[in-house]
């Protein structure tokens, strides 16, 4: 189950259709969580890794993976090759993850971008690795063609994906 | 590696990669009875995943079992991943070989290898499964390996690796097999040049087959002296050919027929001249068995 958490206003309308992309992407029940507020001490842009830790979970059980959203914007990563562009994270294998909808004005017209971060953070944490299909969602994000593709997780994404949330414990 | 393998002392706590496997630790080192035998087995944790791996101390260096590459290592693979070597093996059977040894004996630059190779080979066409799952694994072994290595999260050391393979800003590259052809001619010689020559045969094979069967039609339309000197090796391969084509013709209407005649003759007439209507239906239903 995927459990949706908000962390600024949005429209319903909004939620549910994203709702609907995850349930069709990944063919686990999603549903919106709640609201939560951002935690204090920490200032846009934020530090995506460190407001990962800092949020609390609501209530779910073993296996769901909960997803926060944000429309505030997160500070590019620093790794030893670089700098990524930061629009979400999500530790692999991990139960948490988080997306922000920053570079989007109009989320409901924007849906399909935020949706497709959505699904990359969210096959991370089912193990999935960068994809080279340049159509998938799991191809890296920070590239150029990336924010233009379409809500689709190729063959090999999409079967590993289903063999993890079969292989879940609950 | 066989220096390194050879040089390899294994202490409780240790970090191994085991080859194919992934990062391991060791938990104990300890001797144990087998078969009347007294046998020294070093006790590894996968991980990942908590695995419990026992190998006897003496098969540790012909299993390539090696200590977590080291800072001047993660180097030179970036320097490698960095580099514009744009080669990847055409030929498949060579490239499975290639890729098959740099898994289990080619350390963290050769899952590097790997990784890099196809995903040059993935911008001129899509990776068939079981090359899509090896470039899976290797980037698993490869991120985990990283992460070890580095001390930090599997997620950035993948980000870090992809942020040199697919650089922000950047278009992804389409590319021809001239490229390949003409970067492995550069560097490798007449070997790969063969080799790709045979692909590309494959590849223009399309081609080619069209103008030939263009050639065939345009024979058959045109009257039989002109095409005769020309393609009497063709009309010879035909012969044989048209034979089997008309044995084909005949043989489904003799199968056909018999076939259809006796449940409409049974239906029918059941009665009606019972002597030779099994003569007529045993010859040609044998055949049919058969097949």
């Amino acid at each position: 189950m995927i459990r949706l958490v908000t962390l600024d206003a949005y429209d319903p309308k909004v939620i549910d259709r994203l709702c609907k992309v995850l349930y069709t992407a990944f063919g686990v029940g999603c549903e919106h969580a709640g609201d939560m507020s951002l935690p204090a001490g920490q200032h846009e842009p934020f530090d995506a890794q460190e407001l990962l830790k800092a949020l609390p979970s609501p209530r779910a059980y073993a296996d769901d993976k909960i997803l926060y959203l944000t429309s505030r914007k997160l500070k590019p990563r620093s790794v030893i090759s670089g700098e990524v562009p930061c629009s979400g994270f999500a530790n692999q294998n991990g139960p948490r993850a988080l997306v922000s909808s920053a570079g989007v004005k109009d989320p409901e017209a924007g849906l399909k971008q935020i949706a497709r971060h959505a699904m990359h953070q969210l096959g991370h944490t089912w193990e999935l690795h960068h994809c080279l299909d340049p159509r998938c969602a799991m191809y890296p994000p920070w590239t150029l063609p990336y924010d233009g593709g379409d809500t689709f997780f190729d063959t090999f994404c999409r079967d590993k994906s289903e063999q993890r949330i079969r292989l879940a414990k609950s | 590696m066989a220096e390194t393998a050879q040089a390899l002392t294994l202490a409780v706590g240790d970090r191994v990669v085991y080859p194919n496997q992934g990062v391991c630790r060791v938990t104990s080192v300890e001797s144990k009875e087998v078969a009347g035998q007294t046998l020294t087995f070093v006790t590894m944790k996968r991980e990942e995943d908590g695995a419990v791996v026992m190998v006897p101390e003496a098969k540790v260096r012909s299993i390539g079992l090696r200590k977590v590459a080291g800072r001047a290592d993660v180097e030179r693979v970036f320097s490698f991943l960095r580099s514009d070597s744009d080669k990847a093996n055409l030929d498949w059977k060579q490239r499975a070989r290639t890729n098959v040894e740099r898994m289990s004996q080619g350390g963290l630059m050769g899952l590097a290898e790997v990784v890099k190779g196809l995903q040059v080979l993935s911008e001129l066409r899509p990776l068939p499964t079981k090359e899509r799952e090896l470039y899976d694994n290797a980037r698993h072994l490869l991120v985990a390996e990283l992460a070890a290595s580095l001390h930090v999260a599997e997620v950035d050391a993948e980000d870090s690796v992809d942020l040199v393979l697919f650089p922000p800003g950047r278009e992804r590259p389409k590319r021809t097999a001239e490229e390949f052809r003409s970067a492995a001619g550069d560097e490798d010689g007449m070997e790969l040049g063969e080799d790709l020559l045979e692909l590309g045969g494959e590849m223009d094979l399309a081609p080619e087959a069209e103008p030939e069967e263009a050639q065939a039609e345009a024979e058959e339309a045109v009257p039989a002296p002109k095409a005769k000197g020309a393609a009497k090796g063709k009309a010879e391969k035909k012969a044989p050919a048209e034979k089997k084509a008309a044995a084909k013709k005949a043989a489904p209407r003799g199968e056909k027929k018999p076939a259809a005649k006796p449940e409409k003759k049974a239906a029918a007439k059941p009665a009606k001249k019972p002597a030779a209507k099994p003569a007529a239906k045993k010859v040609p239903a044998k055949p049919a068995k058969r097949k």
